[in-house]
């Protein structure tokens, strides 16, 4: 047996053990303690303490959160708001309802956006750092910049996907601005649209150790007459761990036909 | 065993329970107007995102066997609720209930399946109500 032979085997061995290690841990890692966790005497962790400070005394928002609920993320106005559309928006809000949102970009493996991302279910790790603050989302495997650093927005900026964000501290509040944000994506599943004259305002306040408050409000002159608002929370998700989300499998999208 | 058949079904309400994943409208797919029921053996399972399928065997009263598609909430959810992608396999006789696709090809939405062998509740998240 040649030398190359047997360092090609050694490698093959290598990586199967490799491989049978990996899956063990991956397993291991949504049940692993979160380090930092405030605990209960039972052992559980302690939702109800409160917030954390980050070192510059700034409230630190880092952990795994989500939105607990489907609910408005399916329509951001489940509550009754009144959502005083434009002609412009009213007609891209029919269409979109009528085909049952099929032309949603999700629906491709395209991402959601900043409000849809907000009001998810899937788990997004929030890594804050003096100027900056990431989120990174489980789902579509993809991330959000939020610079705190005090730089302005952009001014006619390119449009994206995300936009662009810059957050400030009033209080223990985050106050999020977000512009340029592509006329592409959708504000909710349920298809309220948006131009590119949105202006996304998000208000973080995290209450205690396993809450945040959210507040979003819309401002598009372009879709709706006035500036409306939603508010819900999200909770943390003590003891996980991101998991892999790749969009491999969109046969559905292929096989069944499509109702316009 | 009281405390395993206890562990099984607090699994089973944590896996009905859980938050489906919102990739696409399942209106624009499927039908709520036209439930199915149908038992089977699965002939394949694919374990993936943003949706798991699983494929079964059905006979009807004639003796002709169709291959039935059918469509899951991704596996995020169902990792989390304590199921691997060992949880259903090629062979398992199962009992499915959900919707049809508007396309009228044996393919579906899945809402419930019920193992035959034991009446183990399997990866009940389906991903409709979005």
């Amino acid at each position: 047996m040649s030398k190359t032979t047997v360092k090609f085997q050694l490698r093959v061995a290598l990586a199967s053990v490799i491989v049978v290690v990996a899956s063990a841990a991956h397993a291991q890692w949504l049940t692993l303690p979160t380090p930092g966790t405030p605990r209960l005497p039972d052992g559980k962790a302690n939702l109800n303490a409160p917030a954390p400070k980050t070192a510059d005394g700034k409230p630190d928002f880092s952990g795994i959160w989500h939105s607990p609920s489907q609910k408005y993320l399916a329509n951001l106005a489940a509550d009754g708001i009144q959502v005083p559309m434009t002609p412009w928006a009213q007609q891209i809000f029919k269409q979109r309802a009528d085909s049952n949102g099929i032309d949603r970009p999700s629906a491709s493996c395209l991402p959601h956006s900043v409000t849809d991302f907000d009001a998810h279910n899937t788990p997004r790790k929030v890594l804050q750092s003096p100027g900056l603050i990431v989120m990174l989302y489980e789902g579509y495997h993809t991330f959000r910049q939020i610079f705190t650093d005090g730089r302005p927005l952009p001014k006619d900026p390119e449009p994206a996907w995300f936009g662009y964000s810059v957050g400030r501290w009033e209080g223990d509040t985050l106050v999020v601005d977000t512009t340029g944000i592509h006329e592409k994506t959708w504000l909710d599943d349920a298809g309220h649209p948006h131009s590119e004259a949105l202006h996304v305002v998000e208000r973080f306040r995290r209450v205690n150790f396993g809450r945040m408050d959210l507040q979003i409000t819309i401002n598009d002159p372009k879709a709706y007459t006035k500036p409306w608002s939603v508010a819900f929370q999200w909770e943390l998700m003590p003891d996980t761990e991101l998991l892999d989300w790749v969009c491999e499998n969109n046969k559905y999208f292929d096989v069944l036909p499509k109702e316009r | 065993m009281r405390s395993l058949l206890v562990f099984v079904l607090v699994l089973a309400l944590q896996v009905a329970a859980a938050p489906v994943f919102a990739h696409h409208s399942f209106a624009a797919e499927f039908d709520n107007k036209q439930p199915l029921k149908l038992t089977g053996t699965v002939t394949k399972v694919e374990w993936t995102n943003p949706h798991v399928w699983f494929y079964f065997d059905v006979k009807d009263d004639t003796g002709n066997v169709t291959n039935w598609g059918m469509e899951m909430g991704g596996p995020n959810g169902l990792l989390r609720a304590g199921w691997t992608r060992n949880s259903m396999k090629a062979g398992d006789v199962v009992t499915v209930d959900g919707f049809k696709a508007r396309s009228g090809k044996p393919l579906g939405n899945a809402t419930s399946v019920v193992l035959a062998s034991t009446g183990q509740k399997l990866f009940a998240a389906s991903s409709q109500g979005q």
